[in-house]
């Protein structure tokens, strides 16, 4: 079975926020500027709480910035 | 009976030359990590696995030349002893107290935890490793004397310990170029 993978939209955010920079967002939401890095490449998967304060500091519901892709679709094949 | 000892010798040689290329490879970060900056934990790592490697050279070098029984008998020895350990724990925390100042007082985010806590399982394989090894050398070297001198029950306890530690670094710095999935 294909796993399935967390997308996310942080990096267009940022920049639709004024050009946000990464250190900006981290410390706006507590975390690492390497952790943002990570989390753009979709590199790592956040925790719920860190999930919620990205997404608050967009003004934005969570699905909005990001969303669950089952296997398949990963690839580009619906 | 010398053929199965040379097959079981290839064998073990196979596995470990699998092991080491792996290890390597875990190194090594995959291409999109490559211009991710390191973290103070990370960074922390590399010099935990650079101190840890030198003590044990330090030490091995010293076991090498005064001998097991005279490091404990010989003050100038033990002396050395004590010094490489001591010296080797300063390095490392003053490694740590600098990396807290420079990033505010943080070390750690969600992230670093998660590597931190995975680093668990590498040190507990060297531990565990380091104590079978340990049980079956000093097994088969003092089995007809019936008793093991002290002096190496204290180098069992310093290598385990040294050991433990080493692994705790390659696990932090292994994890940082693994993806992470916390819902996995």
């Amino acid at each position: 079975m294909p796993k399935a993978r967390i997308r996310n939209q942080i990096r267009r955010l940022r920049f639709d926020h004024g050009e946000m920079t990464q250190q900006h967002l981290a410390d706006l939401v507590g975390c690492t500027r390497q952790t943002i890095i990570v989390l753009e490449k979709e590199r790592y998967v956040p925790s719920l709480s860190l999930a919620f304060e990205i997404a608050r500091v967009f003004e934005r519901n969570i699905e909005d910035v990001f969303t669950y892709v089952d296997g398949p679709e990963r690839d580009g094949s619906p | 009976m010398t053929t199965f000892w040379i097959g079981f010798a290839v064998l073990g040689g196979a596995l470990v030359v699998i092991a080491i290329t792996r290890f390597i490879r875990g190194l090594v970060p995959q291409s999109e990590m490559r211009d991710v900056p390191m973290t103070a934990l990370e960074t922390l790592g590399w010099v935990g696995l650079a101190v840890t490697g030198l003590v044990t050279a330090g030490l091995g070098v010293l076991v090498a030349v005064v001998g097991v029984t005279d490091l404990q008998e010989a003050d100038s020895a033990r002396f050395i002893f004590w010094l490489i350990l001591i010296v080797g724990i300063g390095v490392w925390l003053a490694a740590w107290v600098a990396l807290r100042r420079r990033n505010g007082g943080v070390v750690a985010d969600e992230r670093d935890r998660v590597v931190l806590a995975r680093s668990f399982s590498v040190e507990s394989m060297v531990v565990l490793l380091s104590l079978v090894t340990w049980a079956v050398v000093l097994t088969e070297a003092f089995w007809d004397d019936g008793t093991v001198p002290l002096a190496y029950l204290q180098l069992l306890f310093w290598t385990t310990l040294i050991g433990g530690a080493m692994g705790r670094s390659l696990g932090i710095v292994l994890g940082y170029r693994r993806e992470i999935d916390t819902d996995a």
